[in-house]
């Protein structure tokens, strides 16, 4: 294979969010359902090493290959993709004991990083645990659609503010040291209230207004930074509108651009069927919320908004 | 208006150009909720948003949501006469800032109808009586509670619609005090 001039065909979505229980694993296997049966290849990683349970939706109860190959013995990633019983979905256990997520080293993240892009997949969905710990970060970064899960409460949105604010600071630290800037935003960072900053918004406004270079590269690399919301669990139309009252309040005050793509009800025999690890995505359809997962996944790839009640 | 201006407060009530009235009030509605105090979305910030961040969106949203109904008014068109004992009003270098001259019943209905605005949204919102509202718009000023009443009511009124508080109850009440000057001294 000519591995250096192949050009990735797939996309990688990243589903993440900071809080945990919120439904990331939910969203990420139903999702995937979805657009296999609409006849994607589509590959989920589950990410969320000492917590994964990806496979328990797909009735796997035991993965006979996971990422603990990958990170003790070297193996290629390709090799521990296992398939399901659903047609044209797979996925690569993140079923790992022996290691933390936090002791992955640098060299294992790159080499990971890289294996991922190259997967045979049209979509490589990630399932990334809870938590805003750098690793879970920048496996967000490297995805070509940023998917957040939220659920209506207060803890979940400030997890997900928390989320956002370092995963944007990540992206603006490693582009700026992809520019030779390496030290410059912990610098200033560091030094923040001589600067009088007072949070990232402020960092990146300081940065543009004092350093016209610096700027441009900003705006580049920048305008890419997107975030698709969707909201889990919603009971009510003050639920479902709480996902356009974040976007309002991430554009004026980050100047983070949010696409509210969707939102699933609250469903008594998902939740059921979560907590018991039944097999739910063997069966998924039969659920209520399948036809809100086809207008979620229809609006992130058309890059469109979810319609919401009360001519908003 | 210049056109980037224009979009400039369009984006702040997060709209795509030329939205239509409606969604103007609608998005104004709701924004003002969301940065008007303690809201669930908001205090997650943390401190590092300051109370002055929250205030100046928040005031900008209120210029943004005046600008554009300003901008939406078509030509100055006025309730003639505009005093009810027939004078004409004083022209002068207000008159050309509101275009309706000054702030009277039938006026604000007008304002009002032109934001797309029901009187029971405004009835709901602040939860004032459907008739005290209508017979605010007809100047029914006998079905008025006393000035001082009537003066929150107005502020509120005016508030909802974007317009300037000060200046809606002191033009209305100006009226509503030469009437009672009229009909003799009150009751107390």
């Amino acid at each position: 294979m000519a591995q250096t001039t192949k050009v990735r065909e797939g996309e990688i979505w990243a589903v993440g969010g900071g809080k945990g229980g919120t439904g990331k694993t939910f969203i990420t296997s139903s999702v995937g359902t979805y657009l296999a049966k609409k006849g994607k290849n589509v590959v989920l990683v589950d990410m969320d090493i000492g917590g994964a349970n990806l496979h328990s939706f797909f009735g796997i109860s035991r993965p006979q290959k996971s990422l603990t190959s990958f990170f003790e013995m070297g193996a290629s990633l390709s090799d521990l993709v296992v398939k399901t019983e659903l047609d044209n979905i797979s996925l690569i256990s993140g079923d790992v004991h022996s290691i933390a997520s936090d002791k992955i080293t640098f060299s294992q993240k790159l080499k990971l990083f890289r294996q991922i892009m190259k997967l045979n997949a049209q979509n490589v969905i990630i399932d990334l645990g809870a938590g805003s710990h750098y690793n879970t970060l920048d496996t967000f970064l490297i995805a070509d659609r940023m998917i957040v899960v939220l659920v209506p409460e207060v803890i979940a949105i400030e997890n997900m503010y928390h989320f956002i604010k370092n995963s944007l600071f990540r992206k603006v630290k490693k582009t700026l040291k992809e520019y030779g800037f390496k030290e410059i935003v912990q610098h200033i960072w560091d030094r923040r209230q001589s600067y009088g900053i007072n949070n990232i918004k402020e960092l990146i406004d300081y940065l543009k207004d004092s350093f016209s270079y610096i700027g441009t590269i900003l705006d580049h690399e920048l305008a890419a930074f997107k975030i698709h919301l969707v909201l889990n669990m919603v009971r009510n139309n003050n639920d479902i509108l709480l996902g356009a009252s974040i976007k309002s309040v991430m554009m004026k005050y980050l100047g983070v651009p949010i696409q509210y793509s969707g939102y699933i009800e609250y469903n008594d025999a998902v939740w059921k069927s979560v907590r018991e690890r039944k097999p739910f995505m063997l069966n998924y359809l039969a659920t209520g919320c399948a036809k809100e997962i086809e207008v979620l996944v229809d609006n992130i790839v058309k890059g469109r908004e979810v319609s919401l009640p009360g001519g908003y | 208006m210049p056109k980037d201006e224009l979009k400039k407060y369009y984006d702040m009530l997060e709209l795509p150009p030329d939205a239509p009235l409606r969604d103007i009030h609608n998005s104004f509605m709701r924004l003002k909720k969301i940065y008007s105090g303690d809201s669930i979305v908001l205090a997650p910030l943390g401190e590092e948003f300051s109370e002055k961040k929250r205030k100046r969106v928040l005031e900008q949203i209120e210029e943004a949501h005046l600008k554009l109904l300003e901008a939406k008014k078509d030509a100055p068109s006025r309730t003639a006469p505009l005093f009810s004992d027939g004078r004409e009003p004083e022209d002068g270098p207000e008159m050309d800032k509101i275009g309706d001259g000054p702030y009277t019943g039938p006026s604000l209905r007008k304002i009002r109808e032109k934001a797309g605005v029901e009187l029971n949204e405004i009835s709901k919102e602040l939860k004032l009586r459907m008739e005290l509202l209508k017979s605010l718009e007809d100047e029914k000023y006998e079905a008025l509670p006393e000035a001082i009443y009537l003066k929150v009511h107005l502020k509120n009124y005016a508030s909802f619609l974007g317009l300037d508080p000060v200046r809606v109850t002191e033009e209305y009440l100006r009226r509503y005090q030469a009437w009672k000057g009229k009909t003799g001294p009150a009751e107390k």
